[in-house]
């Protein structure tokens, strides 16, 4: 079968259906909603209630969730939320200290052995003194059904400098090697921690067109990222998680949603800040004079209940809040209920 | 097992490219051997030539495995290229077996050259079965320094573990009497190290072809030593690595 036909054919289904594939209508903290009858099949990979702790400190704290076949999945949090513990715990690098995860039905050492997992971990060096022809060939070998070599070369972009030593290679060229050789052996799962650090924007434009050319081909993705902005483009499904537990799982118009996903700002004189709290929709509200800024789920029925009621507020501005803001507010209201002060001040 | 010969070639190929490598498992026993064998001396009671054949070719299999495999190992740890071959399907003992295997892989040209100088150079002249003999004794010796170049690299990190290798290095280059031979009190306390006893083993084939039991016990002994040294600092860097 040609491989770049069938993408091609499949990245516009890619396109048009992320999210509908999922169970959940509202989002939930707690994982389940993108269980069960939905899907058809087994779990690509399963969390069930798995903790890590370090001595004293718990890295992640009872985190369950499923990624179904075909899913491409961003993992956002703080830095210290436990992604990077989640997904060294997931490639069978770290233990849990308790529950249990399953990769393929199986536990993540055997699938990783049997060559169904792609990784690139910001950790993850590589073989010095070698070109990048010879390291991509390298790996390659090591798994079972490899793509050929020029094939992953062209799709990382790396094949203009296939013939240079890996030790010479700039901050963004060693990221796309790094991916190269987690694309190279054809895995089902592919897991990315970070992938477009140090990439500049072009490059990262391009990683990610053929990101979509891996996943159009049936494959499971699980990322994380600093760039929100990425998570919102790219993933059909967020999780995010802080303090070691998922705080809210859900396609990217969900996770809005769930934090409010409009902004209402207008002045109103007199305040009456018991009433406005009883405003439907209403998520969040802050009052400054006579200036009120209300985070709604629902703008417009947030807006006609103020009118209803007779007031007649004035400079009414509506305006969207971006994935950015969304994923702030869902972590400060968690470090919040766990009287933190220190808030999202990194993604 | 077709994996860990694959990246055991990687490993071979990157060897070659290593001009500090090359320097010092083949140019500088080779030099040093040119220049210091030719003496009307007598050590360990066989021939100057023979003896300072036995310690280059075993100072170069030394070096090869030992000086050049801590550095790396350890590095390649703190990259974090250990992590990313344990993504693949690679066996989990497969990055230390590669290790292991290319060293005594590319040892051996080091042994062999410096053999064929004491035959064609140095004129030291032995039976067919004592060169195969004292050749498989140093090669041999190669995977116990390997062996300990495991148990250091990964124990130390790259920031230190120059100079504690170095010191290694240079006390089972002198103590095991590599570059001269031992005596007095000196020998004593070398007696002990497993370079002294490659080279005994070595330079008694070459004498009376009569082989002390006590130095092939030892030997025996450091190999099983230096491997559960390397077992214990690879199992301790588990989670880390």
């Amino acid at each position: 079968m040609n491989r770049l036909v069938r993408g091609d054919v499949m990245s516009q289904e890619y396109a048009s259906a992320p999210a509908g594939a999922h169970a959940g209508t509202q989002a939930t903290a707690t994982g389940t909603a993108h269980d069960g009858a939905a899907h058809t099949g087994a779990s690509v990979v399963s969390f069930e209630s798995v903790t890590k702790n370090y001595g004293n400190l718990r890295a992640v704290d009872g985190l369950s969730l499923n990624l179904w076949p075909g899913e491409t999945v961003a993992l956002l949090g703080p830095n210290g939320a436990g992604k990077s513990t989640s997904l060294d715990m997931l490639l069978a690098l770290r233990k849990p200290t308790g529950g249990r995860i399953r990769m393929f039905g199986s536990d993540p050492y055997h699938a990783i052995k049997s060559g169904r997992v792609g990784a690139m971990l910001q950790s993850g060096g590589l073989m010095p003194e070698v070109t990048v022809r010879e390291l991509v060939t390298l790996v390659a070998g090591l798994h079972p059904r490899p793509i050929p070599v020029e094939t992953t070369l062209k799709r990382a972009g790396i094949a203009g400098f296939a013939d240079q030593r890996v030790d010479r290679l700039s901050g963004g060229q060693t990221q796309r090697v790094r991916f190269a050789l987690a694309i190279a052996g054809d895995s089902e799962l592919i897991v990315l921690d970070e992938p477009t650090t140090a990439m500049d924007v072009e490059t990262r434009r391009l990683f990610w067109a053929n990101m979509k050319v891996e996943v159009a081909e049936g494959r499971t993705l699980l990322f994380a990222t600093h760039y929100l902005e990425e998570a919102d483009q790219a993933a059909d499904r967020i999780l995010v998680i802080n303090r070691g537990r998922l705080l809210a799982d859900g396609t990217p118009a969900e996770i809005k949603a769930r934090a409010g996903a409009k902004r209402l700002s207008f002045r109103l004189d007199p305040v009456d800040e018991p009433f406005l709290l009883g405003l439907p929709g209403l998520v969040n509200l802050e009052v400054r004079h006579d200036l009120v800024q209300i985070q709604s789920t629902d703008s417009d029925a947030t807006l006609y209940a103020l009118l209803d009621a007779g007031y007649r507020p004035r400079e009414i501005e509506v305006g969207s809040l971006g994935l950015e803001q969304a994923f702030l507010a869902i972590t400060a209201e968690d470090d919040r209920a766990n009287g933190d002060a220190h808030t999202g001040e990194a993604v | 097992m077709q994996g860990t010969l694959l990246l055991t070639k990687a490993e071979i190929i990157r060897l070659r490219r290593n001009r500090r490598f090359l320097i010092f498992t083949i140019a500088l026993p080779v030099v040093l051997y040119l220049i210091f064998a030719k003496q009307k001396a007598t050590a360990y009671g066989v021939s100057f030539e023979a003896f300072y054949m036995v310690g280059m070719a075993s100072f170069g299999a030394f070096s090869g495995a030992f000086n050049n495999n801590t550095i790396r190992i350890s590095q390649e740890r703190k990259d974090g290229w250990i992590r990313q071959l344990r993504l693949t399907p690679l066996p989990a003992n497969a990055y230390v077996v590669a290790k292991i295997i290319s060293s005594m892989v590319t040892t051996v040209p080091s042994i062999v050259i410096v053999l064929l100088l004491g035959r064609f150079y140095a004129g030291v002249h032995l039976e067919a079965w004592k060169w195969v003999a004292i050749g498989v004794t140093i090669w041999l010796g190669t995977l116990i320094f390997a062996a300990l170049a495991v148990a250091v690299g990964y124990t130390f990190n790259p920031d230190s573990v120059q100079p504690v290798a170095l010191v290694i290095y240079f006390f089972f280059v002198i103590f095991g009497g590599l570059w001269f031979p031992l005596s007095g009190g000196l020998k004593k306390f070398g007696e002990f190290t497993p370079t002294y006893q490659v080279v005994r083993i070595s330079t008694d084939v070459v004498g009376s072809g009569a082989v002390s039991v006590a130095a092939v016990v030892g030997i025996a002994v450091w190999l099983v030593i230096f491997l559960s040294l390397a077992t214990v600092a690879v199992r301790a860097t588990a989670e880390t690595v």
